[in-house]
């Protein structure tokens, strides 16, 4: 009786979006609504009206960035819905058990000498994903989860108790709200400047303005991103 | 017909979405529901980022030497806030998993039935 509801459910959701796929323009169609519009525009003429080589970047952060300063503001509230389920919880149980390394899970000697080895190499690695993201493949988010994983690799080998914590709790905060806050810094510098927020002033004297802003909003959103992946992983571990 | 043949990979697609849909159904443990859930946001993503391939395009990157047709911008733009919300979803969803198997010891959908 279930599955066989179930398998009528899948067969209802199915068929109409076949038939719907079915009736799209090819893939690769270089006429179709996806490649005309708005986005003939962006290709014409993005490179020069945002200052961004990386088109994804130009329209992320210029042409959209309402769209982007939402999708901050998204993972930022995730951020503290997940610590405002989790945190109550965990004075309750024994905070860290120091010495123990991750509470149970010995790190093999290898595997913590191999991770300090390669942090650095990762970290140049996200730094030039962050500031390049511009006018080379990456961008802000790319480069914020490389840093993040690393953040979090550390904090895998560092064990559970970590005595002294990377940053300070208080300065934690700043750094995971600082996505929001670059937006907010440079829409008011926008509305400053163009009378519009997260505006860019189109001039062509101002092209290293633009650059800046843009490079500003990116280095937010990867310091915000590494640090609210790391404050993910922590409130899940229960640190 | 002709037309699905032509879609394949968007059928391909379809498919995927239906794989992950019959995990949210079928399956009563809650991390399995949740992982069914990224795999159709996955096939959403896929499907919305290969309608922006061109044929013969490269990556929209201008740089002196790269030359068109260049593939659409737009649908990476786009895909790019959707799976950071989606990242922002599965980690408010996990944080909820995880603080219901602190209060009622299981995250068996049915067993959760049960004992409520």
């Amino acid at each position: 009786m279930r599955k066989s509801l179930v398998a009528l459910t899948l067969a209802a959701a199915a068929v109409p979006m076949l038939i719907g796929v079915a009736g799209l323009p090819r893939p690769g169609d270089g006429s179709a609504p996806a490649h005309t519009h708005v986005v003939a525009r962006y290709i014409a003429e993005g490179a020069q009206e945002t200052g961004a080589g990386n088109l994804v970047t130009g329209v992320l952060l210029n042409y959209r960035a309402f769209d982007t300063f939402g999708e901050v503001m998204v993972i930022f509230a995730a951020l503290a819905a997940v610590m405002a389920v989790l945190m109550p919880a965990a004075p309750s149980r024994p905070a860290g058990t120091p010495g123990n390394g991750t509470g149970g899970l010995q790190v093999s000697p290898v595997v913590a000498f191999i991770v300090r080895l390669t942090a650095p190499f990762i970290a140049i690695f996200g730094a030039f994903v962050i500031f390049k993201g511009h006018v080379s493949p990456g961008g802000g988010f790319q480069g914020g989860v490389i840093l993040g994983a690393l953040l979090m690799l550390l904090s895998v080998v560092m064990g559970r108790g970590m005595q002294a914590p990377l940053v300070p709790v208080r300065l934690a905060r700043w750094l995971q709200a600082s996505a929001p806050l670059a937006f907010a810094g440079v829409a008011c510098l926008g509305l400053a400047l163009t009378g519009t927020l997260l505006g860019y002033p189109a001039a062509p004297e101002m092209a290293l303005v633009r650059e800046l802003m843009m490079i500003v909003l990116e280095l937010g959103i990867g310091i915000g991103g590494a640090a609210i992946i790391l404050g993910l992983f922590l409130a899940m571990r229960g640190d | 017909m002709a037309g699905l043949w032509q879609n394949i990979d968007y059928a391909a697609f379809v498919a995927l979405f239906c794989i992950g849909l019959y995990m949210i159904m079928a399956k009563q443990n809650l991390i399995k529901k949740l992982l069914g859930l990224n795999i159709m946001e996955t096939a959403v993503f896929a499907f919305i980022v290969t309608s922006g391939m061109v044929d013969g395009g490269n990556a929209p990157i201008v740089a002196p030497g790269a030359t068109g047709p260049f593939a659409s911008p737009l649908p990476h733009a786009l895909i790019l806030t959707g799976i950071v919300v989606a990242v922002s979803i599965t980690a408010l969803a996990l944080s909820l998993i995880i603080e219901i198997y602190r209060q009622c010891g299981t995250i068996e959908a049915d067993e959760l039935k049960g004992a409520e």
